[in-house]
């Protein structure tokens, strides 16, 4: 458990920046080079790279290199993870409600 | 009274029922410990209140036990407000006395209005998101990460 909520820190951890979120974005529709996801961005090539890790390491992407290009792809894992949270506590309520209604309807009312 | 906070899709749930019984029961269901103990837990796991002081600044306690096993911490809280047959919220962020607390993960806000056919109930459950971010960043952040995941989610089911 800790390690699943340490993963989904890292998940969100990703998205709180802009830069990343538009690769995100642009990954979405296909995979491409690390040189297609840097050219809109006026950013040095290693600061752009840290974004690339980032991402990598919090397991939104995955990267491999054939040659001397290296494509990165979105890694539908984490977009799971990260729905999936707010999904599993929605359950939880609603499965409390349930009960709570069963318990106030089942239950002789005291007067 | 304060307004209902506005609904954030990426980090708050909102649940609403009609449950068919007056509000006085289902306020009894929730503010007294034994009844609130048989439904806050899915059986056969057991809920135990420790304190249930209906009051701003409250403590607001519970214990689980799992598999029967012995008694463990599942809630710590503190009520921020408690209005007659109407509204609870309370958040864990907060302990007793409004003390700050470690680990800060929702706020829930109870309402009870009065439906034709019962009890129109509601819970509005708002969560901190994961991660440290510090405070520039945090607006942004929360406004950035919700649409992103919905835009993606759209996506990825359009390729799959």
């Amino acid at each position: 458990m800790a390690n699943y909520s340490e993963r989904l820190d890292g998940i969100f951890q990703a998205l709180a920046d802009p830069t990343r979120r538009a690769v995100l974005q642009r990954l979405s529709k296909s995979p491409a080079s690390i040189g297609e996801l840097a050219e809109p961005f006026d950013m040095a090539l290693p600061s752009f790279m840290k974004h690339i890790r980032v991402l990598e390491d919090s397991g939104w992407i995955q990267t491999r290199k054939e040659g001397r290009v290296r494509t990165c792809g979105l890694d539908k894992k984490s977009l799971a993870a990260a729905e999936g949270w707010l999904s599993a506590q929605r359950a939880v309520w609603e499965a409390r409600t349930d009960r709570l209604e069963q318990f106030v309807t089942a239950a002789p009312r005291k007067k | 009274m304060m307004p209902m906070p506005p609904f954030d899709a990426a980090r708050d749930l909102q649940i609403s029922r009609l449950i068919k019984a007056p509000r006085s029961a289902v306020w009894r269901a929730w503010t007294d410990a034994a009844s609130f103990e048989k439904w806050w837990v899915p059986a056969p796991a057991k809920c135990k209140v420790q304190e249930m002081d209906l009051r701003p600044g409250g403590a607001f306690i519970t214990q689980i036990s799992e598999h029967g096993a012995d008694f463990v911490p599942h809630l710590r809280a503190c009520f921020l407000a408690v209005e007659d047959l109407q509204r609870i919220v309370f958040t864990d962020a907060l302990v007793a006395g409004w003390r700050p607390a470690q680990q800060p993960f929702m706020t829930a806000i109870i309402t009870l209005e009065d439906d034709p056919g019962g009890t129109r109930y509601a819970a509005h459950v708002m969560h901190k998101t994961r991660g440290d971010r510090d405070k520039h960043e945090e607006l942004g952040f929360f406004d950035g990460w919700g649409s992103v995941i919905a835009q993606l989610a759209a996506q990825v089911e359009r390729l799959s």
